[in-house]
């Protein structure tokens, strides 16, 4: 257990920490000017010493990623699910989809502006149009590999066409699933970051970043994205974590006890 | 006279211009053990499908205690080859697994799920997923799944066909135990010779091109059975007897 833990969080942060050994390294080693590059110690003081203006900024981006990841993952779940279910849907929504993936979002910016203006549905409407996709594409995959023999039994049980999709379908599709909200979660931050760049017209993370490289502040240019890539990490992470969550049977062999509903026995 | 439980009328199914099966009339048993055993492509396992409701015969009847069940679900046990465990629910979860597909699970069912498997030597693993078990118990699983829904008569399609032979042995002595506690009727299908003898007390065998049967055999060998079974003078002779209808008269 311990050696497994050591593998699975230590690695990975032994591995981040490289990657600021050898940034310091090229830094140092080149004699990098430091309003080109700043050393790793420079760009973390800049956000340390910024704090109290950095945060509400940061609870902001935060804000836009959650709001539009929740509704781009719940609108990518459900399309994929209708998608699924009827072929005509299908055949109608797919090409729609491909061509609004196809758009580069930083030219899309622009428009959501005039339509929506500025404040945070704009940037909402950004991080869900980034997030649904690859859930959707995922859950469609995943629902129309589903083993036609475990349907087929359940259709001899006399299972309702719902209570199959239940009990069947949505927990035979939840790796897939999980692929696509992980691929979306990444990309979250992006959505929210670009949605800020092009519709903010007071404060926030992105427009902070820009003052910072204007006043030629290298540090806090390298400083912000360091904090953009972490809450995209973070939240990445919290999906990794819901999948541990509720896929316990990928990892252990025994269920936990909350896991089995009024049972009282087996010596386990 | 013994009850008839299931009755085909003339069920007859063609596939594309290829008769999967060709008109079938056919009377089972209350409580009997009733293996078919032919070759691939002789239509067994669409004659399963057609009972089970999952395919509509071209014509004819399926007919459960006196009902006409033709092309409906939701009348008799059914198990394949493939245990279709999930590996979402634990080994309790899944027995109950066909009660939880058409109505909510109470604790009675779940009762009766760890009942089961006490007694049929699962009571360790109750809490356990499927992936941390053998091929053979979770073929037993799949079972206990079958049987826990009830119905009288329980469909088992080739259920031993990807087990080793030591432990197809002991799961066939299993099955015909929980057979003779539980007094449901099975309908059996195996392309496997020895194993619809050692099971059953009649045998259908069926025949490709166009599917049909070809033979209905009293299986007059002794319960209960065991390795010694295989052994016997009768056994033989009905093997060779079902062989040579299955291989045109070899023996």
């Amino acid at each position: 257990m311990r050696r497994r833990v050591l593998l699975n969080v230590g690695v990975p942060i032994l591995s981040l920490v490289l990657v600021l050994v050898v940034w310091q390294l090229i830094v140092v080693g080149f004699h990098v000017a430091s309003y080109i590059a700043p050393r790793p110690r420079e760009a973390i003081t800049s956000v340390t010493s910024q704090w109290s203006t950095l945060w509400p900024l940061i609870l902001g981006t935060i804000r836009e990623t959650i709001y539009g990841y929740v509704i781009g993952a719940a609108l990518g779940f459900v399309l994929g699910v209708v998608m699924a279910k009827i072929a005509i849907v299908q055949r109608l929504v797919y090409p729609v989809i491909l061509v609004s993936q196809a758009v580069p979002v930083i030219a899309l910016a622009p428009v959501l502006v005039i339509i929506l203006g500025f404040g945070i549905v704009p940037k909402i409407v950004i991080v869900t149009w980034i997030v649904f996709f690859p859930v959707t594409v995922n859950v469609l995959d995943g629902l129309g590999h589903v083993d036609p023999d475990l349907k087929n039994l359940a259709r001899v049980y006399g299972a309702s066409r719902w209570r199959t999709f239940v009990q069947i379908e949505v927990p035979a599709s939840t790796t897939p699933l999980f692929s696509g909200l992980k691929i979306g979660a990444i990309y979250a931050v992006t959505g929210a970051i670009i949605g800020e760049l092009a519709a903010s017209e007071g404060n926030s993370l992105a427009l902070y970043q820009e003052h910072a490289n204007s006043n030629l502040n290298t540090a806090a240019v390298y400083g912000t994205t360091m904090v953009m890539t972490l809450i995209g990490i973070a939240w990445f992470l919290l999906v990794v974590g819901l999948e541990i969550w509720s896929t316990p049977w990928q990892r252990r062999t025994v269920a936990r006890r909350r896991w089995r509903r009024g049972s009282d026995g087996g010596a386990g | 006279m013994p009850t008839t439980l299931l009755e085909l009328r003339g069920v007859g199914k063609v596939f594309g211009g290829t008769v999967a099966l060709s008109a079938t009339s056919l009377a089972i048993e209350e409580g009997s053990f009733v293996a078919i055993v032919g070759p691939s492509g002789c239509g067994k396992s669409t004659m399963f499908n057609i009972i089970a409701g999952l395919v509509a015969p071209d014509g004819g009847d399926v007919v459960l205690r006196g009902a006409t069940i033709t092309a409906t679900t939701g009348h008799v046990g059914y198990m394949l080859q493939k245990d279709l465990l999930v590996p979402w629910r634990t080994v309790e979860d899944n027995i109950t697994m066909a009660t939880r597909l058409t109505r909510r699970v109470t604790d009675e069912d779940r009762a009766e799920a760890r009942r089961v498997a006490r007694q049929y030597g699962l009571g360790e693993f109750l809490r356990h997923y499927p992936s941390a078990l053998s091929g053979g118990m979770r073929q037993r699983v799949a079972f206990m799944r079958t049987l826990v829904t009830h119905h009288e008569l329980l469909l088992l399609d080739e259920p031993f066909g990807a087990l080793d032979a030591q432990t197809r042995l002991e799961m066939q002595e299993w099955l015909l135990q929980v057979w003779k506690d539980t007094g449901r009727t099975v309908l059996f299908i195996t392309h496997d010779v020895d194993e619809s003898i050692f099971l059953s007390d009649r045998i259908v065998v069926m025949s490709p091109r166009p599917g049909r049967v070809v033979a209905d055999l009293a299986n007059p060998l002794a319960r209960p059975r065991g390795i010694h079974t295989l052994l016997e003078p009768d056994f033989i002779a009905l093997k060779a007897k079902v062989l040579g209808l299955l291989h045109g008269g070899a023996a």
